[in-house]
Parts: C-alpha cells; sequence; structure tokens
C-alpha cells in the first residue's frame, strides 16, 4: 500500500444549520488516479475548497504529505494546484498572461513552462488570445493547464469535464491518464459521472449528503454482493412469472427487457433455469455494474 | 514577479482603470481652454478687482492659481474615480471567480491583501499625480508662472506665494490630497471585501463620503461635535499646505487623522479578508 498524500479526518462544513459536508474521512494514496463521485449538491467542491484552504472547516482538518495544510501553507500548496468549479481567468487578459500571473504566485515560471502547459492542453496557438474569446471547453483545459503548470504531486480537479462535449471529454480523460503516467502525478478527480471515474480512477469515494458512502479500489467496490442483468426472453409473461417465483431473484423493471437483480456467481444458474423452462433467451446482459453500484447507493442515502 | 507587480499589472490591465484618467484629461483640459477663452475676464473675476493694490510678478492667472481653482473645483469628484477602482479591486476577483485560482496558491490572504491594498494606493497616487501634472503643465503652456495668489473666506483674505515657491507648495499640496483620497479608497476598498460585487463598494463609499461631508458642513451643535470624526474633514489638507506661513502642527494633524482612517480601514479589510469563506 503506498503512502497516504490526502488525508481528511472528520471534515465537515456546515452553511447555516445544513451540514454540506459531514464527518468526511478521505484517504488519497501517491499516485493514484483517486475519483471523488457524487451527484450534485453532494458536497463534492465544499470538500475542494476546504482542501484548499478556500473555506475553514467547521470542524476536522485536511493534511497533505502528511501535514495540516494550516500551518504549513506556503509547503504545501507549492506542491499542490487544481481547479475549483468552473475555470474562471481574468477575461481581459491573454491566456499567456493569465497563466504568467496565476503561476508566479506559487514560483518563478518561464516562457516555455508556459507554452508547454498550454500544448500539452492543444491552446499553444491561442497562447496570445484574450479568455474573452474562449468557449467553454477551451476555459475548462486551460483551467488544466494552470492546475499542471507548476508540476504539482497532486493535481486536485473538480468536474473538469463538465459541460464538454463527448470528444472533450474524452481528451481530458486521456490528459489524466497520461499525467498520471508520464509524471506520477497524483489526481484527485471530482465527477458526478459513474463512467469517468470507471474510465480513470484506481480507488474512489462516494459521497452524497455530504457524507462519504463508500471509499476503496474501485474494482473492489464493484464486486461486492448482487448485479443487475437485463434478460430479453420469449414468451415474456412466462419467463416474469418464473423470474417471481424465484427466491433469490428480485424483478427491478420490466419493459422492453426484464431488470433482474440477482448475486453475479448465479446468472449461469438463472440462464439454465430459463432455458430448461423452454423460454428462449435472445439477450442476458450484465448491466454496468458501477452505475448501478452508484444509483443504488445514492438511492438508498436519499431515501434516509 | 512579486504579489505587487502581480497587482499593479492586473490594475493596469483594465479598462476601467483608465476611465479616472479620461475624465480627469477631460475635465482639466476643458477648464483650462474656457479659461484661456475668456482669459480678461476670468482674471478680473479672480482678483477681484484687487490687483491694483499688490504688486503681483507675472501674470494674475498663471498656472498656478488655475491649478489651485481647477483642483477646488474638482476635488470633491475625485472620490468617485478613485472609488470606481479602489471598490473593484477584490471585488471584481470574488464576481469573476479569479479569487479561488489566486487562493489555492502559496502566498498567503494576508500577503495578498497587503498587495491589493499597495496596488490601490499606487492607484490613487498616480491619479491625483496625472492631475497635478496635467492641471500644472496644461496651465505653464497656456498662462505661463506667476505668483500663487489665493483668496479664501477667513483672515488674510489674500495670500500670496511667490513665484519661486509655488511650484514646489503646489507639489506638496498634491502629495497631500494623495494622501487624502487614500482615504476613500481604503473605505472603497474595504467594502469591497465585504461583498462579492462591485458596484455596491463604490455607490456605497462615495454615498458615506456625501453623507460625511454634509454631517460635517451642517451647522448644528451636534453635526459640529461629529466633525473630528469625519474622516472628510481632514480630506482638505492640501488647502493647507497653500498657507503662508504653513501651519505644520495642524498639516500634521490632519495627515495622522488621514493614516489613522486608512490603517482602520485596511485593518478591517484585513482581518475580514483573511477569515472569509470564499464562496464566490
Ligand atoms: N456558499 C454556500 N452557502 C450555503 N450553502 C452552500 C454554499 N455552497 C454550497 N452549499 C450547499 O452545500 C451543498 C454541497 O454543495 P457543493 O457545491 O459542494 O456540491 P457539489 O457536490 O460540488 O455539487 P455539483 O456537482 O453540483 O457541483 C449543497 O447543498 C449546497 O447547496
Ligand atoms: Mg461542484
Amino acid at each position: 500500500m503506498s503512502e497516504t498524500i490526502l488525508m481528511t479526518e472528520g471534515l465537515s462544513k456546515r452553511f447555516g444549520s445544513r451540514w454540506a459536508v459531514k464527518d468526511l474521512n478521505l484517504d488519497v494514496r501517491a499516485g493514484e488516479i483517486f475519483g471523488f463521485l457524487g451527484p450534485n449538491g453532494a458536497g463534492k467542491s465544499t470538500t475542494i475548497r476546504m482542501i484548499l484552504t478556500l473555506l475553514l472547516p467547521t470542524s476536522g482538518n485536511v493534511k497533505i504529505f502528511g501535514k495540516e495544510v494550516r500551518g504549513h501553507r506556503v509547503e504545501i500548496l507549492s506542491r499542490v494546484c487544481g481547479i475549483v468549479e468552473k475555470p474562471d481567468f481574468y477575461l481581459f487578459l491573454s491566456a499567456h498572461k493569465n497563466l504568467e500571473l496565476l503561476g508566479s504566485l506559487s514560483r518563478k515560471v518561464t516562457r516555455d513552462e508556459i507554452y508547454e502547459a498550454l500544448e500539452i492542453v492543444g491552446l499553444k496557438a491561442r497562447a496570445g488570445d484574450k479568455v474573452k474569446t474562449f468557449s467553454h471547453g477551451m476555459k475548462q483545459r486551460l483551467g488544466i493547464a494552470q492546475a499542471i503548470l507548476t508540476r504539482p504531486d497532486l493535481v486536485i480537479l473538480d468536474e473538469p469535464t463538465s459541460g464538454l462535449d463527448p470528444q472533450g471529454m474524452k481528451e481530458v480523460r486521456e490528459l489524466v491518464l497520461k499525467l498520471s503516467r508520464e509524471h506520477g502525478t497524483t489526481i484527485f478527480l471530482s465527477s458526478h459521472l459513474l463512467t469517468e471515474v470507471e474510465a480513470v480512477a484506481q480507488r474512489m469515494a462516494v459521497l452524497n449528503h455530504g457524507e462519504l458512502i463508500a471509499q476503496g479500489a474501485v474494482s473492489e467496490l464493484l464486486s461486492n454482493g448482487s448485479s443487475y442483468f437485463t434478460i430479453s426472453a420469449t414468451p415474456m409473461d412466462k419467463a416474469l412469472a418464473i423470474l417471481r417465483r424465484v427466491s433469490w431473484v428480485e424483478v427491478v423493471a420490466e419493459g422492453n427487457g426484464i431488470d433482474v437483480r440477482i448475486d453475479s456467481r448465479r446468472a449461469a444458474e438463472l440462464n439454465r433455469l430459463l432455458v430448461t423452462s423452454g423460454i428462449d433467451i435472445s439477450a442476458f446482459a450484465a448491466k454496468r455494474t458501477l452505475e448501478d453500484y452508484f444509483l443504488k447507493i445514492t438511492e438508498g442515502a436519499s431515501e434516509v | 514577479m512579486s504579489l505587487f507587480a502581480v497587482e499593479i499589472e492586473k490594475t493596469y490591465r483594465r479598462w476601467r482603470t483608465y476611465i479616472g484618467f479620461a475624465v480627469i484629461l477631460a475635465a482639466v483640459l476643458l477648464l483650462e481652454v474656457i479659461i484661456k477663452l475668456d482669459e480678461p475676464q476670468m482674471a478680473h473675476a479672480f482678483s477681484g478687482g484687487l490687483n491694483a493694490d499688490f504688486l503681483i510678478s507675472g501674470h494674475i492667472l498663471n498656472a498656478w492659481v488655475i491649478t489651485a481653482f481647477i483642483m477646488n473645483s474638482l476635488y470633491i469628484h475625485v472620490p468617485f474615480l478613485v472609488a470606481l477602482v479602489a471598490g473593484d479591486m477584490v471585488s471584481s476577483e470574488a464576481t469573476s471567480g479569479t479569487l479561488r485560482f489566486m487562493l489555492i496558491r502559496p502566498p498567503s490572504r494576508a500577503k495578498i491583501i497587503t498587495a491589493k491594498f499597495l496596488a490601490m494606493i499606487f492607484y490613487t497616487a498616480s491619479l491625483i499625480a496625472f492631475f497635478g501634472i496635467l492641471c500644472v503643465g496644461i496651465g505653464l503652456v497656456f498662462f505661463g508662472g506667476g505668483d500663487l495668489v489665493k483668496f479664501q473666506p477667513g483672515l488674510p483674505h489674500i495670500v500670496v506665494l511667490p513665484a519661486h515657491i509655488a511650484a514646489s507648495r503646489t507639489g506638496m499640496a498634491f502629495l497631500a490630497a494623495i494622501l487624502s483620497m487614500s482615504v476613500v479608497g481604503s473605505l472603497a476598498f474595504l467594502f469591497s471585501t465585504l461583498v462579492d460585487n462591485s458596484i455596491g463598494p463604490i455607490i456605497g463609499s462615495i454615498a458615506v463620503v456625501i453623507i460625511s461631508f454634509i454631517l460635517g458642513n451642517l451647522p448644528f451643535e451636534f453635526t459640529e461635535s461629529l466633525r473630528p470624526y469625519l474622516f472628510t474633514t481632514y480630506m482638505g489638507i492640501w488647502q493647507l499646505l497653500l498657507d503662508n506661513p504653513i501651519e505644520w502642527p495642524i498639516v500634521g494633524k490632519y495627515a495622522l487623522a488621514l493614516i489613522g482612517f486608512d490603517a482602520v480601514f485596511f485593518g478591517i479589510a484585513y482581518y475580514v479578508f483573511v477569515r472569509k469563506d470564499i464562496k464566490s
């Protein structure tokens, strides 16, 4: 197990009488891409704001590189950077100038470093243009450029693909993977998209209503317990009747196909049972497990 | 690049910063042209027909006289131009969201707010210096030099500063004006740390300036007792430097009061900013 790079201990934030984040214990390890998953309003940005010292926690603390951020600000924050919420820049300045000014707050940055960062995100040709003229996707990429400009060891990205088209999302994901692979940068990536976390992250935490619901290796979180399958069968009504009778099958939905929840190890057994009962099976497919997992836990939590 | 340099660069790369300079350029130019066009009549009006009794070297209407006159008439309007930039110093970054990007980097908030404050003072100084240089520059071209003759309500009614000290006195008056305008700037700056929009701090600080000017000039016992506590009371400090001789104890008292207001406004801004939750 590699060393913990970012740790939050009982991190909580209250706005008025509402807890936006409550008793959050995160554990992000060196070199990994850590997915921070949660639906809108879960408290992802609030958590990131606390990690990056924009908000003062109501209680709890944040440790990065083993030290509390408060008290070791310069030392820690010169090795950390990121994007919080949407990428906002000085619109009246060029992309290059924005990076120069923001980067210079961390350390002296050279022209070459600025162009390199812009090159990585594919904005080199627009370096001299005012950010005013940039599309949302370009600003999002410029956000990533400013986050990686000073080559931090930990990069925190708050929904870096939000508002991007599919191609843009893919590019950002590839960029994140590349950063992690080529520079060994630890990346903390928040998202409300499971597919995204699944595509890039090794470990993740799931947040809902400000509370941690699960944390661990993405693969482990997936393999626990039952899974969802969609079955296309003829005749439908007969298949349904059989499925309803089997005690270890839960029928969750019926439509074009039948959605069931079973222990994934019994999938073959169920298939055999239906076939031997004279049902024609045209499809028997596992649904996207992480998505189900996510929906399940967030739905479960919202009932509380 | 130092934090101060970063703030200066941001400030002077914005259009808004030049509004003040443009307004002053237009106003000073306009006034001086009008005076020039009607010079003989103006000269008479200025002297109040007294020039027969005094020996005044040079033109009665000269660069120094005109400068003092213009400063007197525009002084009440300059706070607006100062507030326009000072009131936007912090809040514009909150509005635009760039504060988030600044404050996740190593420099402490204490350093950032101090750099911003110094940049605001620098802007104020540059605006007033521009005002002064422009008044005197155009004045010298249009009217030439001479004695600085000043008419005032109290005794003596007429102050004559000989030509050889008029320049240095005018310079000192503008330095004092920078100090007094910095208080307006500090107030707008303070308001700018309290809210996330720029209209509020600008209107707010101007409202305070106007109300406190009015309060300070009301002839009631109560409002008179308020006077020492109003910063506007001390904003006329520049006029003291055109007296002959200069009453240094009063100048010192005024200057200290202005510095005190600066310190209080900045102190509160600092306190607020360092603890503020950045929600924008
Ligand atoms: N400044 C604020 N004042 C009051 N409540 C706030 C504030 N900022 C956030 N909240 C509340 O805190 C909760 C978490 O918000 P947060 O922005 O952290 O969610 P998020 O997970 O980032 O959501 P999204 O995916 O929409 O970005 C929400 O209920 C929100 O209403
Ligand atoms: Mg968010």
